[in-house]
C-alpha cells in the first residue's frame, strides 16, 4: 500500500475520531453520560501497542511471560469495589485532578511532593508514549512495505505524530478547570479501545480459520517446535518467580499508572459505573489474551526460519497472504491503542505539568494579578503547550534512544518507575500514620535504585558496547545484590519496593506527624464518614476574609461563577451573606474551587497567602476531628430517635382511629340489637296484654294471638342465637370441621329444607353444574348454613314467578359458587353494606322484617372463616352473589382462620 | 451495594491472589494435556474465566 493512501486512511480515521468527540461533547445526552460501558471500555486504555504487538512478540519468544501484564490486573479488579470507589470519593470531594495531585494532597497538600511524583510519571511515561510512536512509524512502514527515512521532516509517520498532538492538546484542553469531565474524548477513547479488540478478533478469526485449519492445527502443529513445551509451562519454579513478580507489577500500575488513573477515577461520572468494569474489563482482557496466543503460534510457523521481528506479526501475517484489507485494519487497531495511551496519556501529564510543577512553582505569582480571562487563557495554553511538547519530547525520545529497544522492555520499565508511587498510594488510602517525609525518602531511594538499575542500563546501550569507568566499579560493587534466579526487571522491581517501602513505613513511624497531613490523612481513610461534609472535617484556624479570598476566587473563575459558589455555599450552610470572616469551611471550600484549574498545592498556597494561619496542635486536631464525628454521630442517633417517636406516635394514632370506629360500631350494633328484640318484644306484649285484658275474646282469635305469640317468640330467640353464633364466629371460638366433601350432596342437603317454601312461592330454581370433580375440602354444617342463608336472603326478595339460579364452577383452583335472583336491585352504595349487622332492619321498610337480619353478615364470616371471599353486584334483572372458596384449604392457612 | 457484598469481592481478589500464587499455579505446571492444550493455560484461563462470572453474578445480584 502506497505511503500516500495510507496516510489519508489514517487522516479519516483521526476525523472520524473528531467527529465521535464533537458528537459526544456536543449532544451530553443520557446515552453518552450514563453509559457504564463507554467508562468500561476507557479504561482499555490499558491496552497499548504493547499489548497489540509486543505482547505477541513475547508470546513467541519467551512463552507465558506475556500473561502476567493482564493477569496482574485481574487479580486487582474485583478490589476496586473498595479501592477505587473510595478513591473517587476523595477525589471528587478534593477536586482532584491528577495522580501528583491525590498523593500530595493527602501528604499534607505539599508542593514538593506534586512536584515530585510529577518527576516520576514524566520519567516513567515519556518513554513510554515513544514506545507508542515507535510502533505507529515502524508498523506504518511496515504497512506501505518503505524504508524509514532518517530525516525526521521527510519522514512520513512523523506527520502522523504530528496529527496525533493537535488532536490531543485541541480536545485535552477543552476546559480550565482539570477536574472536569471530558466527554468527549472519553467517548473517542471508548471507541478505539472497541475498534482494537474487533481488529484484533478479526485478525485472530484470519489467522486460524484462514491460515490455518482451526486452532487445533496451529497447535498441532507449534507444538513440533522443539521449544513449544517449555514456552507454555513455567520454567520451573525460577520462572513462577518471575512470572509472579511480574503479575504484581501489573497489578500495581493498572491502580497507580496516571492515565488509567485519569480513567478510573478522573473521568468517573458516577460511581456505579465502577461495578460495570469490575466484570466488563476482565472479559476485555480476556477476550484480547485469547488471541494471542494463536497469532503469535501462527507467525512462528509462517515465519520459520526467516528474520522477521515477531512483535509484527500481527501485520506480516496478513500482509504475507497479501490481504491489504485486514493488514490496514489491524494497523488501525494498533494506531488506536497507541494514539488512546498517547492522548490520555499526555492530557494527564500535561495537568500535572501545569498544576504541579509549571504554575506552582513559576507562574503563580503573576497568576494571582491577573484578570481571570487572561488567566484562564495562560492556562489552557500552558496545558495545550505541555500535551504538544510531551508528544515531541517522547518522538525525540524514540529516535535518539528507543529504537532498538522492544516495545515489551520499555514498557515494564515504565511500570516499575510508576510502581514507586504505590507505597505513598496505598499508604494514602489505607494508613493514618503515613507521613510525608517517608513518602519522600522511600520515592526517592526507590527512585534512585529504578534509575541505576533499570534505566540507565536500558538506554546506556543505545550508544556504549559495556559499562566503563566510575559506572563499571559502581555496578560491579552491586553485583552482591544479585538474585540470580529473577530476572533484571523482578530484580530491581523487588529491590526498589523493598526499600521504598521499609524507608516509608520506618521514616513515617520515628517522626512526629504534621497536624494538617494527619487532617487530610483521617480524611482519607475515613471518607465514608466525611463523605456528606467534608468542608467540615478540614481544620483551620486563624484570621481571613471573605472579600480577600474572593478576590483571588474572580481571578481564577470570573465575577459571575464566584458570586454563583459563594450563594451556593452560604445556602447549604446557612450562613448570611453579608458575613466578613471566613471559617475554615469557607478556605477549603474556596481551595477546591481553585484545585481543579491551578491543582490543590497551588490552591493552598494563593489562600495562605490572603489568610493568616494560627498553628494547631496534632493533638487539638485530632480532638477536634473526633468532636465533630461524636457530633455527627449524635445528630444521626437523634435524627433517628425522632423518626422512631414520630412513627410510634403515627401508629397511635391509627390506632386511636380504629378504635373510635369500633366504639361506633359497637353503639350502632347495641342500637340495632335492641332495636332489633324489641319489635318482638312488642308484639308478644300487645297480644299477651289483649289476651290477658279480655276475656270474652272468641277461641280462633286467641288461638291467632297464641301463635303470634309463639312465632315471636322463635325469631326473638332466633335473632339471640344469631348474635351469640356470630359473635362466637368472630371470636374464632367456633372451629370449623374441615373435610373433603361432595358439594353436590352438601348442595341438596341445604336445599331440601327449603323446597317447600320454594313451591311455595312459584319461584323457578335452577342449578347449573361446571365442575369437572365435586371433591372439596370445606366444614359441610357451615356451608349448608352458608347455602341456606344466601337463599333465605334471595327468596325474601324473589317475587313471585321468579327466578333463583345457582351456578357452581372451579377457577384458579377455587370453588366459585354464584347465586342469582331477579328481584330489586341494591342501592350500588350499599352493595358493601349488606353484609353488616341488621342492614336490612335500618334500610328496608317494605316488609316486616323476617329472619334476625344477621344471615348475610354470618355469611361472610363462615366464607371468611374458610378463608374465601363472597361479594354482591346488580346484574341484569336481579342480584348476584359470588361466594369463592379455595378448594383445597391449606392446613396452616385453616388454623390461622380459626384464630382470626 | 453493601458492604457485606463488598467484602465478597474482596475475598474473591484475594482467592485469585492466591490461585494465580506460586505453590497453586505450579501445581499444574505439567506436560500434561487437558482437553488437548496445555495444562496450565487451560487452569490460568478457567480461573480468569470463573472469576468473571463470579464478579458478573455479585455485582447484578447485590444491585441497588
Amino acid at each position: 500500500m502506497s505511503s500516500f493512501a495510507l496516510f489519508f486512511v489514517v487522516l479519516f480515521y483521526l476525523a472520524l475520531l473528531f467527529l465521535v468527540a464533537y458528537l459526544a461533547e456536543k449532544k451530553r445526552s443520557k446515552l453518552w453520560i450514563n453509559n457504564p460501558y463507554i467508562y468500561a471500555l476507557s479504561l482499555a486504555v490499558y491496552c497499548t501497542a504493547w499489548t497489540y504487538y509486543g505482547s505477541i512478540g513475547v508470546a513467541a519468544t519467551s512463552g507465558l511471560n506475556y500473561l502476567p501484564i493482564y493477569i496482574g490486573p485481574v487479580m486487582i479488579i474485583p478490589a476496586w469495589i473498595y479501592i477505587n470507589t473510595r478513591i473517587v470519593r476523595i477525589s471528587r470531594v478534593n477536586k482532584i485532578s491528577s495522580l501528583a495531585d491525590f498523593i500530595s494532597l493527602r501528604y499534607g497538600n505539599s508542593r514538593s511532593l506534586s512536584a515530585i511524583i510529577t518527576v516520576v510519571c514524566l520519567l516513567a511515561i515519556v518513554p513510554y508514549i515513544g514506545l507508542q510512536i515507535k510502533a505507529i512509524s515502524e508498523t506504518f512502514h511496515l504497512v506501505t512495505e518503505t524504508p524509514m527515512s532518517n530525516d525526521i521532516l521527510t519522514d512520513n509517520a512523523t506527520f502522523v505524530v504530528v496529527l496525533i498532538a493537535l488532536f490531543s492538546s485541541y480536545y485535552g484542553t477543552r476546559y480550565v478547570d482539570a477536574s472536569e469531565k471530558r466527554l468527549g474524548i472519553i467517548s473517542a477513547i471508548a471507541l478505539e479501545s472497541f475498534l482494537k479488540l474487533f481488529f484484533i478478533i478479526i485478525l485472530g478469526l484470519f489467522v486460524i480459520y484462514y491460515a490455518f485449519d482451526g486452532f487445533s492445527d496451529i497447535y498441532e502443529k507449534a507444538s513440533k517446535f522443539e521449544d513449544f513445551k517449555e514456552k507454555n509451562t513455567f520454567n520451573g519454579i525460577e520462572g513462577a518467580m518471575n512470572w509472579m513478580v511480574l503479575c504484581m507489577i501489573s497489578a500495581t500500575a493498572i491502580c497507580i499508572l496516571p492515565r488509567q488513573f485519569h480513567t478510573a477515577i478522573v473521568e468517573n461520572r458516577q460511581e456505579k459505573h465502577i461495578k460495570t468494569a469490575i466484570w466488563f474489563f476482565p472479559l476485555y482482557l480476556l477476550i484480547f489474551t485469547i488471541f494471542i496466543f494463536p497469532i503469535a503460534w501462527g507467525g512462528r510457523l509462517i515465519f520459520d526460519g526467516q528474520k522477521v521481528n515477531p512483535e509484527f506479526y500481527s501485520i506480516l501475517i496478513p500482509q504475507h497472504f497479501d490481504n491489504t484489507l485486514i493488514t490496514v485494519l489491524v494497523f488501525l487497531g494498533g494506531l488506536s491503542s497507541c494514539i488512546s495511551m498517547i492522548i490520555i496519556s499526555a492530557i494527564t501529564l500535561s495537568i500535572m505539568l501545569s498544576n504541579n510543577l509549571i504554575i506552582p512553582y513559576g507562574l503563580l505569582g503573576k497568576l494571582k494579578s491577573e484578570s481571570e480571562e487572561k488567566n484562564t487563557r495562560s492556562i489552557t495554553n500552558i496545558r495545550k503547550f505541555s500535551i504538544f511538547a510531551l508528544i515531541i519530547m517522547a518522538f525525540a525520545f524514540y529516535k535518539y534512544f528507543i529504537l532498538k529497544t522492544s516495545l515489551d522492555s520499555v514498557g515494564l520499565i515504565s511500570f516499575v518507575v510508576i510502581a514507586q508511587l504505590a507505597p505513598a498510594f496505598f499508604g494514602a488510602l489505607f494508613w493514618r500514620r503515613g507521613s510525608y517525609k517517608g513518602a519522600v525518602t522511600g520515592l526517592i531511594a526507590g527512585l534512585v535504585i529504578c534509575y541505576f538499575g533499570l534505566i540507565i542500563p536500558q538506554y546506556y546501550f543505545s550508544y556504549n558496547q559495556e559499562f566503563k569507568g566510575v559506572l563499571r566499579d559502581m555496578y560491579n560493587a552491586f553485583g552482591f545484590f544479585t538474585i540470580p534466579y529473577l530476572g533484571r526487571i523482578p530484580q530491581i522491581f523487588f529491590w526498589s519496593m523493598l526499600v521504598n517501602t521499609s524507608l516509608f513505613t520506618i521514616v513515617s513511624v520515628s517522626s512526629k506527624g504534621n497536624y494538617r497531613e494527619r487532617n487530610f490523612a483521617e480524611l482519607y481513610v475515613d471518607i465514608d464518614k466525611y463523605i456528606q461534609n467534608h468542608e467540615n472535617a478540614f481544620i483551620w484556624r486563624g484570621t481571613a476574609y471573605i472579600s480577600d479570598i474572593q478576590n483571588i476566587l474572580e481571578r481564577f473563575l470570573g465575577k459571575n461563577k464566584t458570586e454563583q459558589a459563594l450563594r451556593i455555599f452560604n445556602l447549604k450552610y446557612n450562613i448570611d451573606s453579608k458575613t466578613e470572616t471566613a471559617d475554615s469551611r469557607f478556605i477549603k471550600f474556596s481551595e477546591n474551587l481553585l484545585a481543579g484549574r491551578i491543582g490543590t498545592a497551588s490552591a493552598k498556597i494563593l489562600i495562605e497567602g490572603v489568610t493568616k494561619e494560627d498553628k494547631i496542635s496534632l493533638k487539638e486536631v485530632l480532638n477536634i476531628l473526633e468532636e465533630s464525628q461524636e457530633n455527627i454521630s449524635l445528630n444521626k442517633k437523634l435524627t433517628e430517635q425522632s423518626e422512631e417517636l414520630q412513627k410510634l406516635s403515627n401508629d397511635l394514632r391509627t390506632a386511636n382511629e380504629s378504635l373510635i370506629v369500633k366504639d361506633r360500631q359497637k353503639d350502632d350494633f347495641l342500637d340495632s340489637v335492641a332495636h332489633e328484640l324489641r319489635t318482638p318484644i312488642t308484639a308478644i306484649r300487645s297480644a299477651g296484654e289483649i289476651l290477658a285484658d279480655d276475656d270474652d275474646i272468641p277461641f280462633d282469635i286467641k288461638q291467632e294471638f297464641l301463635n303470634n305469640i309463639i312465632t315471636e317468640s322463635d325469631r326473638l330467640s332466633e335473632i339471640i342465637n344469631d348474635i351469640l353464633y356470630l359473635d362466637k364466629l368472630q371470636h374464632g371460638e367456633i372451629s370449623l370441621n374441615i373435610q373433603e366433601n361432595s358439594i353436590i350432596e352438601t348442595y341438596k342437603k341445604a336445599l331440601s329444607p327449603l323446597l317447600h317454601l320454594i313451591q311455595q312461592k312459584n319461584i323457578h330454581l335452577s342449578e347449573v353444574n361446571l365442575l369437572n370433580q365435586f371433591i372439596f375440602e370445606y366444614d359441610e354444617a357451615r356451608m349448608i348454613q352458608l347455602f341456606q342463608n344466601i337463599w333465605g336472603n334471595a327468596l325474601k326478595f324473589t317475587e313471585e314467578q321468579g327466578t333463583i339460579q345457582t351456578k357452581l364452577f372451579e377457577k384458579d383452583g377455587q370453588l366459585i359458587i354464584t347465586i342469582f335472583n331477579t328481584g330489586k336491585h341494591i342501592p350500588e352504595e350499599d352493595l358493601e353494606m349488606i353484609f353488616d349487622k341488621f342492614y336490612q332492619s335500618k334500610n328496608q321498610n317494605i316488609l316486616k322484617p323476617t329472619g334476625s337480619g344477621l344471615g348475610l353478615a354470618i355469611s361472610k364470616k363462615i366464607v371468611q372463616a374458610h378463608g374465601g371471599s363472597i361479594k354482591a353486584e346488580n346484574s341484569g334483572l336481579g342480584v348476584t352473589f359470588t361466594i369463592s372458596i379455595p378448594g383445597k384449604t391449606k392446613k396452616e392457612n385453616r388454623n390461622e382462620v380459626e384464630h382470626h | 451495594m453493601k458492604k457485606r457484598h463488598e467484602q465478597k469481592l474482596i475475598i474473591l481478589s484475594v482467592g485469585l491472589m492466591i490461585a494465580f500464587s506460586i505453590p497453586i499455579s505450579l501445581l499444574f505446571n505439567s506436560d500434561r494435556e487437558v482437553l488437548g492444550y496445555p495444562m496450565i493455560l487451560i487452569y490460568l484461563s478457567a480461573v480468569w474465566m470463573i472469576s468473571i462470572i463470579i464478579s458478573l453474578v455479585i455485582v447484578k445480584r447485590y444491585d441497588e
